[in-house]
């Protein structure tokens, strides 16, 4: 007996064992969209109906993906409430029908089981997982701003227990096999290459009746003290601290699970259904749910762009030029993802020192248990080391990260090209000066290519590439493909000074400085915006940055920008004592060890002190940053809005939850955007003029998205 | 037995690099051999005009192999970046293993069974291990296989203290079995057997140390070595070979007590070479393919010599494998330009000068009438040697090789000879060439 449909394909053997095998047409991976829930349905009452069917495995036939959730595309879309309300009713519904199938059902998970995948496996009465690297199971939802739907708050706890079921959803946590085995998630955990075998195993003990159904809510994962209601009081409040401590309480979807999940521990299965469609129609809906699919939506898009239409070259070995904190930290990445790197300065002393400064990283991840000492062995040795030229040859790239000054970069590009192939790649970090500018006395410019690293590098997502008018498409293909296998988000962006997040991010730090010139107080401006949802204040930033490359950076740019981007006075005085931040101790900040407090001495640089209203200050430094962002779309100095807020989120920590800048300034009203934009021109000069494009945008009330 | 050598290629030594002298227990102790090595490896191939593909084989030397890391040329191939598919060899012949993996590579080209191999040596002498007593060993096997608790109590209870005695592995491994003499004994026979009084032997530690540190002044050995960061924790690097003293007197070598016979010996440890961690490599390839390929090789390995001896004189060595050389290609002592004898203890290689102009050594060992050659101290180990820089055992052989090719570059000369006595009897000499 054999039925064909499109998603899934339904075999039944002699013995009774039933074989669902999902497998969605012309995709890569298999999602949960409506049309596949509703073809399961079918598939679910013709078991129903068939006494003779003793077993049902949900298998899929997609490599390294059981289903990586629901259609996400199908949420983005929802509007209407009791349309998400219908649709979702009906999604638990086919789960239940699933849960309530006379045969044993088994999920054979081979790989991610994400969300709503996760959801239904949980309706079957066994998983059995492969504990290779590419199966995780978890439940992500609260990063796109909703909570999981289809039972997830319900059946987790069941297996797991009720304070580890709050941690893996607030948390997204994703679990590898034997962790999963460990929590009680799954019922077994085996390598990809004998999960057919355990499979078979457990179908021959239900044939041989050595194994009944074993209903999720007959699970004894939830602890007898975790059901007094102190406790489950309590574990929820910590929960709830501990997310808005992380979050600072901008994200609801993480509290809302957990709130869920509290109520719904004394309540039986089909109340506590209730309660989880009820907690996620309205997240469903939410800004901040958009926002987050928004930008999810971005990174999806982001993997598969280009940028350019040649076939990158493939690269096993990159020199990189220059070992401080940016050229360590490049060099570390490239070793972690096990690229061979070889290391050039100008003395054994700073090579010796930035071996330390990457094992230190290395020791980080070590103590997250995410590397061995063996592996974190083999990967430190991928990484050589020349004072001289010896060993540029074999080097297929290079990536300067000498210091920020143009002849310096121009000696390295000369030595470079006189050593390496002519065909090599050539890198080079810098984060303001132009690249044609930088490579005109070169051979072959059209190897040189701008690649942008951000500080520090880490833990910092994006790579801004930068093509000169004369670099060649390989180039850029081959860059955007190197940064993408070191796990970085590339975005090509134009050569203009600052290309794009630092020309927009300094005009706001420009701004908060004058403000602070205006008598607010540095500790007001940077709680504000942090309150805002900025990672760290403008000034905490400056002084981790260090306010001396500020400066630098700042110096640029007034230079290209004029009278639109003049620097802030006090920016200059700090230098000018030496204050330059965390690593001198002393900035907009006083610093010792890991503490901050103000620094007494600022008060001499302001004229007056006085109490600046936060919608002030969140108004000043966000519109001259949305201006600003503006003109770069204008310039086309990046691709689409969507890409610029991706960057700015990536690249300055901008608060995800508002979907980006230009999001941002979307939710405002562009017209009141440019309202406000002129009467700050009114008050504060020229810097706040609205750009051409907010100015057409207004007047023909047209959108960024 | 004397044997006419076949007109074959010369062997190209391509390129050459070794790492520094570490004196064993300091600066490599946390390096075990197999990282040292691919650190040296590694390097070598970012430097060699020949990429890792077109490798046939890595064949290294190595005496004391560690536990964890048996065929260690494997391990070191695949951390050095070499392809899965390149296979790897380790070879030993005690003190001359540095040697073995570039006569081994000869072999195989000469028979055309491969290329292009790279050969070299690595020793971390500071990391033999401790090895527990057979006793303790046989007391752990028992308790492996003791089921109930009583007869692991019962087991537990034969234990006795002695037991713990560790054997250490260093000692051993340079203990000669079959005479059961310690190889600085060997040098106090030799001591013996020609006269060489102690201060005869402290001068010429001296002389080593004086040669080692106007060698490493003038810049000689940074052409052959790399730098070797050794702490990635701490961030600290070695470049240059840390057991030469630059202040040695005689007076201080001779406040130190001999050490193998501490009544009557003459052989101590200023007199004798260093206990010490560091590798060495070489790409090798025969004669016409680097023509074909238009390169500048280093210089070329044009024969070489091993011979068999009593083990309790393993020292003169040098004297039989170079008498040996001779015989099979013709040439003499004065066609030889520089001379490495490596300097495992002072008195064995006073020994082995002896040995050289000696008829009587000649006629006695070679029946022959006149001697192997006298040798012209101004020629012999000119930057040092082992006194000063070291004996990592298994690596010496392969830097003697580097060592003699870049003196001869330096000084503009043709041929060389670079030699070494073999624990067990045995010695090495190879015949090098410049042009």
């Amino acid at each position: 007996m054999m039925k064909q449909r499109d998603y899934f394909r339904l075999e039944i053997d002699d013995r009774g064992v039933a074989t669902l095998l999902f497998n969605t047409p012309r995709k890569r991976i298999n999602v949960l969209s409506f049309a596949a829930l509703e073809e399961l349905e079918g598939h679910l009452k013709h078991i129903a109906e068939t006494p003779e069917i003793k077993v049902l495995i949900i298998e899929s036939a997609k490599e390294g993906i059981f289903i990586a959730g629901v259609d996400i595309h199908e949420i983005e879309r929802f509007e209407d409430e009791t349309q998400i309300r219908e649709h979702l009713a009906h999604g638990q519904a086919i789960f239940n029908t699933l849960a309530a199938l006379p045969c044993v059902t088994i999920a054979v998970i081979n790989g991610a089981c994400l969300g709503g995948g996760l959801e239904l496996a949980m309706a079957c009465d066994y998983r059995i997982v492969s504990n290779d690297n590419d199966a995780r199971l978890g439940l992500p939802e609260v990063t796109l701003g909703i909570i999981p739907g289809l039972g997830g708050t319900q059946r987790l706890p069941y297996l797991v227990g009720y304070a580890k079921a709050i941690e893996l959803i607030t948390a997204s946590k994703r679990l590898k096999g034997d962790k999963a085995l460990k929590l009680g998630l799954v019922d077994a955990s085996v390598p990809s290459g004998y999960l057919g075998f355990k499979r078979d195993a457990f179908v021959e003990e239900v044939l041989s009746n050595k194994r009944a159904k074993a209903p999720t809510e007959q699970r004894e994962g939830i602890k007898w003290y975790e059901k007094l209601p102190p406790v489950r009081k309590l574990i929820a409040t910590l929960a709830k601290r501990e997310i808005i401590k992380k979050t600072g309480g901008h994200y609801p979807a993480p509290l809302k699970a957990v709130e869920v999940i509290e109520r719904t521990l004394p309540l039986g299965l089909k109340e506590g259904l209730e309660v989880e469609l009820d907690a996620f129609v309205p997240l469903s809906v939410s800004e901040i749910s958009k926002n987050l699919i928004g930008l999810f939506f971005t990174s999806e898009k982001l993997k598969k762009e280009h940028f350019a239409k040649a076939k990158p070259r493939d690269i096993k070995c990159v020199t990189v030029v220059g070992v401080g904190t940016m050229g360590s930290g490049i060099a570390w990445i490239l070793s972690y993802k096990d690229i061979a790197v070889r290391l050039k300065a100008r003395s054994m002393e700073s090579i010796a020192k930035a071996y330390a400064k990457m094992m230190k990283n290395y020791e980080a991840i070590k103590r997250r248990g995410r590397l061995i000492p063996r592996e974190i062995g083999l990967k430190m040795d991928r990484i050589t080391y020349t004072t001289g030229t010896e060993g540029l040859a074999k080097a297929d790239m290079a990536i300067e990260a000498v210091s920020e000054n143009a002849k310096v970069k121009q000696s390295v590009f000369a030595e470079l090209e006189a050593n390496m192939s002519p065909d090599a790649i050539i890198a080079t970090n810098t984060s303001s000066l132009s690249i044609t500018a930088l490579t005109k006395e070169t051979r072959h410019p059209e190897r040189f290519v701008g690649m942008h690293f951000f500080n520090p590098v880490p833990k910092m997502p994006l790579i801004e590439v930068i093509a000169s008018e004369k670099t060649s498409d390989e180039t850029v293909a081959t860059v955007m493909a190197l940064a993408k296998r070191l796990g970085k988000t590339p975005i090509k962006v134009g050569e203009s000074p600052g290309f794009l997040v630092n020309r927009i991010l300094l005009p706001y730090l420009n701004e908060a400085a004058r403000l602070f010139e205006e008598g607010a107080s540095v500790v007001q401006i940077d709680h504000v915006l942090e309150q805002f949802g900025m990672p760290m204040g403008p000034f905490t930033l400056a002084d981790e940055v260090g306010i001396d490359i500020g400066k630098e950076v700042s110096g640029i740019l007034e230079e290209a920008y004029g009278e639109r981007m003049p620097k802030a006075q006090i920016i200059e005085q700090l230098v000018t004592k030496g204050w330059l931040g965390k690593k001198s101790h002393k900035g907009f900040y006083l610093h010792q060890g890991k503490n901050k407090s103000p620094n007494p001495e600022l008060a001499s640089f302001q004229s007056e002190s006085k109490e600046i209203a936060e919608q002030e200050i969140i108004a000043r430094t966000m519109l001259i940053m949305i201006n600003e962002a503006s003109r770069c779309l204008e310039e086309g100095v990046v691709k689409n809005a969507a890409y610029l807020d991706m960057a700015m989120v990536l690249g300055t920590g901008f608060p995800a939850f508002r979907g980006g800048l230009l999001r941002y300034a979307e939710s405002l009203g562009i017209g009141n955007v440019v309202e406000r934009l002129k009467a700050l021109e009114a008050v504060h000069g020229i810097r706040f003029a609205p750009s051409d494009l907010l100015m057409k945008m207004a007047q023909k009330d047209k959108r960024f998205y | 037995m004397s044997r006419k050598s076949k007109k074959t290629e010369r062997i190209a030594i391509v390129t050459g690099l070794r790492t520094p002298m570490a004196k064993a227990g300091g600066k490599f102790v946390r390096l075990q051999a197999d990282q040292l090595g691919a650190i040296l490896v590694r390097e070598l191939m970012m430097r060699s005009p020949v990429a890792y593909e077109e490798i046939d084989e890595v064949i290294l030397g190595n005496v004391a192999q560690p536990i964890h890391a048996a065929n260690i040329a494997r391990v070191i191939a695949l951390r050095a970046g070499f392809p899965q598919a390149t296979p790897a060899l380790t070879v030993h012949r005690n003190c001359a293993s540095g040697m073995e993996s570039i006569t081994t590579a000869a072999s195989r080209i000469h028979a055309g069974e491969g290329s292009i191999y790279l050969c070299g040596g690595v020793e971390s002498m500071s990391n033999i291990p401790l090895v527990y007593s057979e006793k303790m060993t046989s007391l752990f096997t028992k308790l492996s296989r003791s089921k109930s608790a009583l007869d692991k109590l019962r087991t537990l209870l034969g234990f006795r203290p002695a037991y713990l005695k560790p054997i250490v592995g260093l000692m051993s491994g340079l203990t000669d079995p079959v005479s059961g003499l310690l190889m600085g004994s060997t040098a106090e026979v030799l001591a013996q057997d020609f006269g060489i009084s102690r201060e005869a032997q402290d001068r010429f530690a001296l002389e080593s140390h004086r040669k080692a540190a106007a060698a490493k002044e003038s810049g000689r050995f940074a052409k052959e070595s790399m730098a070797v960061v050794y702490d990635d924790h701490e961030g600290r690097y070695l470049d240059y070979d840390d057991g030469i003293r630059e202040d040695l007197s005689m007076e201080q070598l001779a406040r130190l007590k001999p050490f193998f016979d501490r009544k009557n010996g003459t052989v101590t440890a200023g007199n004798s070479s260093q206990i010490t961690d560091a590798a060495a490599a070489v790409v090798l390839m025969g004669e016409s393919e680097a023509k074909a390929r238009g390169l500048e090789p280093l210089g070329y390995l044009c024969d070489f010599a091993y011979a068999g001896l009593d083990p309790r004189r393993m020292g003169l060595g040098p004297v039989f494998s170079t008498h040996a050389l001779f015989e099979k290609t013709g040439l003499s002592m004065k066609d030889i330009e520089i001379i490495e004898i490596n300097e495992a203890f002072a008195a064995q290689v006073i020994a082995c000068e002896k040995a050289f102009g000696s008829k009587t050594f000649a006629k006695t060992h070679f029946g022959q009438s006149k001697a192997v050659g006298a040798i012209d101290p101004e020629i012999l180990n000119v930057n040092g040697g082992a006194v000063a820089l070291g004996h990592p055992v298994g690596m010496t052989g392969t830097r003697l090789v580097i060592t003699v090719l870049h003196e001869l570059r330096q000084r503009g000369l043709q041929r060389g000879l670079a030699s070494l006595c073999i624990g067990g009897g045995q010695g090495a000499s190879l015949l090098l060439e410049v042009q």
